[in-house]
């Protein structure tokens, strides 16, 4: 195992931005998001992101496709990600969270903008010290200070990270960086393990402070399509797309045109079920025509239909609508009744 | 606060077991501290689950737009609320007698932000409100500190706090010590263009387009948005900062002087967009333009921008 101090951290980050565009985690107004470090970018390595960082693979907006149409013949363009990155500071349930998109993008039809990026990108991920309150990753297997499917994986210890090299992908971008790299002490690397198994056993406040027992969940919610709850749950519902724009497994998209003139492009871009538009048909017709049936779209999508489909839940515990949703439809509560 | 809590109890009880009402919609609680939120209730054995707490900031007039046309609701509103209620009846949106208004004067509710950023919400088990201080639980026992200290921001400011419609006043009038509401505002009046024009498009930047500040506002009650509309669409939905401007700006013009200053929108908004500033703008222009004018309270005087007269200063311009 490898580690840096973190008075190197600077020198760090130049020196991976200069390899890669490098995501890190940055702080801006309070809000902590993904985003490309520049010099003087504040980093915040303490707080997880608002918005998931599914959207550095999956971005909110893109554009695909330029046309433009002549007198003669319509002329096209495809554009695709050609950008190398690095994604530092991804924590274990975003890390988890690639996994079930990947369930969605890169199985038949694979999605060529998605599989490409996820070629370009090398996974930083960094475990949790102390899990959040509204977090419950260890409901899904999840371990809070690891990611088996990163590319590197760092913790940090205080006065400095460690850090370890999982995948291919992982050696070569620790090749590239190895000065500023000095190895650790086993003591050292030891105390990483036992950060993982503190925080997986949920001991004191360094665990997911919520637990879910999602035991069986898919089971007990198949046939549930009609229940009474539904009807209950709706009401407080605004109808925004809070829950659906940060949650990292959520994957719905739309494809639109922007076109002026005799020009323009094509981008698809993040959609929400929990709007009303999202199902509206040309006819007019909509098949979710009230607050009801978005609601129970998005848990049972989650919760019922994705697990039927890949056989794995479509959540990994990282809390952010419940934190954020601003009526408290809280998915780990929610469905309590059902049970 | 518990004395109150039981007659919001009462309240809906006695509104829903006489028949007079056929949904009272209050707040319950869920399981961590700062989760109070909206509940709907028809049965009267279950109105001893509504609560009252530092938490029960949700703004519950809103509602009124999809339940109301069914049936007669009882409803409660803070000071903040019975103004967005009164902007929704003056726009035509809800009928005042399919609607029981019960009143709840209030200081202050409480930022679970402001909790996080003390490092008092560690191990924080519940929050109770005794006078003026907020009493802490947790496992180990409990600590003391001033309620004023953890107010949303929007609280502090709040000119209304006892509500200026009702049928009944659920507890007594509370003093109001409002703090200077437009003391953002003027400062950001005084900076360049240049520099306003960076602040904005760095805040807007972050938008990520859920419509959470147009959802929850009183001020927006239109049956159909222009943002809604898919042919033509009139808000491209690429998350770019022209779009996202011509979303913000299309809503604050749209909103103003209806706005009531409730400060729904920039609480509620995940990304801290502070929203709030960009109505109060309007709301001192219209102040300064046609006379102090408050939208939701001020129902005896004509609204500014839906009257034309010959002496308006644009005219005379």
């Amino acid at each position: 195992m490898k580690k840096i101090t973190k008075e190197k951290l600077a020198l760090f980050w130049e020196l991976l931005a200069r390899r890669a565009t490098l995501y890190l985690p940055l702080q801006e107004d309070g809000v902590v998001n993904f985003a490309p470090w520049k010099n003087g970018a504040r980093v915040n390595l303490r707080e997880n992101s608002l918005v998931p960082p599914k959207n550095v693979f999956f971005p909110q907006a893109e554009t695909y496709l330029r046309f433009q149409t002549g007198a003669k013949k319509l002329q096209l363009e495809s554009l695709e990600p050609e950008e190398e990155f690095i994604l530092f500071g991804v924590r274990p349930c975003d890390v988890a969270s690639f996994t079930i998109l990947d369930k969605v993008f890169l199985e038949e039809p694979v999605d060529g903008l998605y599989a490409k990026r996820r070629r370009l990108g090398t996974l930083v991920s960094l475990g949790c010290n102390e899990p959040g309150e509204t977090c419950f990753c260890t409901s899904f297997e999840l371990e809070p200070a690891f990611a088996p499917g990163a590319d590197v994986m760092v913790w940090d210890m205080g006065e400095f990270l460690l850090w370890e090299a999982q995948s291919e992908k992982g050696d070569e971008l620790t090749a590239k960086i190895n000065e500023l790299l000095d190895e650790a002490a086993p003591e050292e690397s030891a105390s990483a393990l036992s950060l993982r198994n503190t925080t997986a056993a949920g001991e004191a406040a360094a665990g997911c402070q919520q637990e879910w027992n999602t035991a069986g969940l898919q089971e007990v919610l198949r046939g549930k399509f009609n229940v009474e709850l539904w009807e209950k749950l709706y009401h407080r519902c605004l109808g925004c797309g809070i829950c659906t724009y940060l949650c990292p497994t959520c994957h719905c998209f739309d494809i639109q045109d922007f076109s002026r003139g005799l020009e323009g492009e094509r981008f698809r871009c993040w959609d929400s079920c929990m709007f009303a538009e999202f199902t509206l048909m040309a006819s007019g017709e909509n098949p979710r025509p009230t607050q009801k049936e978005r609601v129970r779209q998005r848990f049972l999508h989650k919760l019922l239909y994705f697990p039927s489909k890949y056989g794995l839940y479509a959540c990994v515990g990282c809390g952010r609508c419940v934190r954020k949703c601003p009526v408290h439809l809280d998915i780990t509560q929610v469905m309590e009744p059902i049970k | 606060m518990k004395q109150l809590s039981e007659r919001i109890k009462e309240a809906a009880f006695g509104s829903l077991s006489s028949g007079q009402v056929e949904m009272v919609i209050g707040w319950q609680k869920g399981p961590l501290w700062w989760q109070s939120f909206p509940a709907f209730i028809t049965d009267p054995g279950e109105t001893a689950s509504l609560i009252w707490d530092p938490f029960s900031v949700s703004n519950l007039n809103k509602y009124l737009l999809n339940e109301v046309p069914k049936k007669k609701i009882a409803l409660f509103l803070k000071g903040c609320d019975a103004l967005g209620f009164n902007q929704l009846l003056r726009d035509g949106r809800v009928e005042r007698e399919k609607v029981l208004l019960f009143g709840i004067p209030c200081d202050g509710l409480v930022d679970p932000a402001r909790v996080e950023a003390t490092g008092l919400s560690k191990g924080l088990l519940q929050v109770k409100k005794e006078r003026e201080e907020l009493v802490f639980y947790y496992k180990e026992g409990q600590r003391k500190a001033p309620a004023r200290d953890f107010y949303y921001s929007k609280c502090l400011s709040c000119r209304y706090p006892n509500p200026v419609t009702c049928d009944e006043m659920l507890g007594e009038a509370v003093p109001c010590q409002p703090l200077e509401r437009f003391a953002n505002v003027s400062k950001l009046e005084a900076a360049s263009l240049e520099e306003r024009f960076t602040y904005w498009s760095r805040h807007f930047s972050r938008c990520i387009r859920c419509f959470a500040c147009r959802n929850v506002c009183p001020a927006c009650s239109c049956r159909e948005c222009i943002f809604d509309i898919a042919e033509p669409r009139w808000l491209g939905k690429a998350k770019e900062s022209g779009e996202t401007l011509f979303y913000h700006i299309t809503r604050a013009y749209h909103v103003a002087g209806r706005c009531v200053d409730c400060g729904e929108c920039a609480r509620i908004c995940p990304l801290g967009i502070p929203l709030a500033e960009l109505n109060r703008k309007f709301i001192k222009d219209i102040n300064e333009l046609y006379g102090e004018y408050d939208a939701g309270a001020d129902l005896d005087k004509e609204a500014p921008l839906l009257t034309f007269k010959s002496d308006d200063p644009d005219v005379s311009a």
